[in-house]
């Protein structure tokens, strides 16, 4: 029972997006701006490294989020010690999913009110995408949403991804989803967190994108100026 | 006094182990078999204090078996070997450790030949060839002389006739010869030193 | 036949430091007592911009590598940045004083240059980590004693790069060539600000 409220939570929690390329993928998410007085972090607080080769979006309760991440990256260490190769990403998905289920079968203890969107590379199956949620269920995609207005955002994703995308693209299809499924009229960096996968001398390489970067991106991407044409319409 | 060879060669492994099962002065038995198969294409030999080495021989294959159901990919032999180093190095602080030497021969991803050499205390190195055992003293030099990069599991059967000669004429202990198993892109298969 | 762990696989490390940069190297020998295994053991490794030799035990020369690789891995996911030259020190200082009564055997060397100030820094550790700062040069392992003597006749401050590359492969070369226990080849790195050169040297082969 427990795990619907934390399901139901997470549905207002804010948006994140995954876009699986070709080449890489790309995680973009809104960060919710409650209130103007609060100081803004200018670290991402919903892009998270887990590993050389992982990194993931969250949607729900930070705090959880928290421990749920701190265990990953210990258990990805984990795996490198006894391997001496990264874990896969699977493999790591499915160990934070197994303490995830736990967590809603014991009394008196509350879920982990947590969704993931997990991106990494891995040489068993290349580029790929997981969502999790606090059930603990985990499934693998090509594009996906978790967070507020998921399904509108996997609608648009449905109708606009195309098998054999490349990176440049799936990064304005994942900004351009984000600015018809956010609230705001307007996307800037401080509602935006930005981050993706890629390989560089075949080796997997994490970036999770500052500000500023993000702001250049926004311009390029023409995001913004179609959504001032909705604006305009409106 | 048990022994374990291995020679790494462009198209696969092979490995030897001395065939008697010896206790103090006595051979118990003629046919030992000191290998246990962990997967497809990784194959493990072992040297050491008979009940640990079955032991932790039994013990790797179980989890190698286990990894492989898990995960339903096998695990490569870079992984397994640094497995099997890190058990090992962990038991050598524990109360009682296990007192086993390792040759680890596979074809790394299905693919490219193998070979580690870990000892008891979990000290790897990964080499063209190896040996455990007082035989290591009398065949490291022979390798050394007429070992070469591009052999193949022929010249590498050779080679170890011509090691097997060297004992015969110069280590004092009866071992009863060895058994040989090869890995290859076919997987593991016994072999015979006429 | 000697017990002891820190002689028994044999190896030897050298760090230097120069104007602008640092130095490192290793030998590359692994043995077991006077049987040689391997000449491609590599003792230098790096966790970020900080570069670390280890001799001593070869399994906790891998076990305390296995050790520091995850606890940097971690500090820099928190952190968000690399460790830096000093505070990897003190990680490994306090890393191996929490062993003090199951020790690692090992000798620890490290040297880098600060990210932010670029000064270099080297200092050694003995086995239960006690760090030893210097600002010349530090040894470690079984040739330990014939390095303290190439570098006190070879070292001079403030050299450059291609000097302390020079210097330190001297000094290395001609101390492992007395030592049964080291040699087998070697592996060199300077490390300035702007890059990291690693060379490997031929040594003779007994």
């Amino acid at each position: 029972m427990q795990v619907e409220y934390a399901l139901e939570a997470i549905n207002h929690a804010g948006t994140a997006i995954g876009v699986l390329a070709e080449d890489g993928i790309v995680l973009a998410a809104e960060r919710k701006v409650t209130s103007k007085l609060l100081e803004q972090d200018t670290s991402a607080e919903k892009m998270y490294v887990l590993n050389d080769n992982i990194l993931c979006a969250v949607a729900g309760m930070t705090a959880d989020a928290g421990i749920l991440i701190n265990y990953m990256r210990e258990e990805a260490q984990r795996y490198l010690s006894v391997y001496n190769q990264d874990i896969p990403i699977e493999t790591l998905v499915r160990r934070v999913c197994n303490v995830k289920q736990g967590y809603t079968q014991h009394g008196g203890l509350r879920p982990f009110g947590v969704s993931f969107i997990f991106a990494g590379y891995d040489d068993r199956y290349g580029f790929q995408i997981y969502t999790s949620n606090p059930s603990g269920n985990y499934s693998g995609w090509k594009a996906t949403s978790i967070g507020a207005n998921n399904t509108s955002a996997e609608t648009l994703l449905k109708q606009d991804y195309k098998d054999g995308i490349n990176l440049d693209d799936a990064k304005k299809l994942a900004l351009k989803v984000l600015s018809k499924t956010t609230d705001s009229s307007k996307l800037t960096s401080e509602k935006v967190e930005f981050a993706t996968v890629q390989l560089t001398k075949k080796q997997p390489s994490l970036k999770i994108w500052k500000p500023a970067e993000i702001e250049k991106l926004l311009e390029e991407s023409g995001v913004q100026d179609e959504n001032d044409d909705k604006e305009d319409k409106n | 006094m048990d022994a374990a060879i291995g020679i790494r060669v462009n198209d696969g492994v092979i490995v030897a182990t001395s065939r008697a099962c010896t206790r103090s002065i006595t051979i118990l038995k003629p046919d030992d078999d000191k290998t246990r198969i962990l997967n497809e294409h990784n194959i493990l030999a072992y040297t050491g204090t008979s009940g640990d080495t079955t032991q932790f021989a039994d013990y790797i294959q179980g989890n190698m078996q286990l990894y492989s159901m898990r995960e339903g990919v096998d695990l490569n032999s870079k992984g397994i070997a640094s497995y099997i180093r890190h058990e090992l190095a962990t038991s050598l602080r524990s109360r009682s450790p296990y007192q086993v030497n390792i040759l680890l021969a596979g074809l790394d991803k299905g693919d490219a030949p193998f070979l580690s050499n870990i000892d008891y205390m979990g000290t790897r190195v990964d080499l063209p060839y190896a040996a455990h055992g007082y035989a290591a003293f009398y065949v490291m030099s022979l390798f050394d002389r007429h070992y070469r990069p591009d052999m193949t599991l022929k010249d590498g059967m050779k080679l170890l006739k011509m090691c097997k000669a060297e004992l015969d004429e110069r280590f004092p202990v009866v071992f009863k010869g060895f058994q040989v198993k090869v890995v290859d892109k076919e997987g593991i298969h016994s072999s015979e030193l006429e | 036949m000697s017990q002891d762990p820190s002689t028994y696989n044999g190896g030897s490390a050298v760090a230097m430091v120069g104007k602008d940069c640092v130095a490192i190297a290793s030998d590359l020998r692994l043995g077991q007592q006077s049987l040689g295994l391997s000449n491609d053991f590599e003792k230098i490794f790096h966790y970020g911009h900080v570069f670390l030799g280890l001799t001593g035990l070869a399994t906790d020369v891998m076990s305390v590598h296995e050790d520091l690789r995850k606890k940097t891995n971690l500090y820099k996911m928190k952190e968000q940045r690399e460790i830096e030259p000093k505070s990897f020190a003190n990680l490994i200082s306090s890393s191996l004083y929490k062993r003090r009564f199951g020790p690692w055997f090992v000798g620890p060397i490290v040297a880098g240059l600060n990210s932010h100030s670029g000064k270099p820094f080297i200092c050694g550790f003995d086995y239960i980590g006690c760090i030893d700062f210097a600002k010349d040069f530090i040894v470690a392992g079984t040739a330990s004693e014939q390095l303290f003597g190439m570098c006190e006749s070879l070292y001079e401050p403030n050299l450059e790069p291609e000097d302390l590359f020079e210097t330190i492969s001297q000094a290395l070369l001609n101390a492992v060539d007395r030592d049964a226990l080291s040699g087998w080849g070697a592996v060199v790195y300077v490390i300035t600000k702007d890059k990291v050169v690693k060379r490997f040297l031929k040594t003779r082969q007994d």
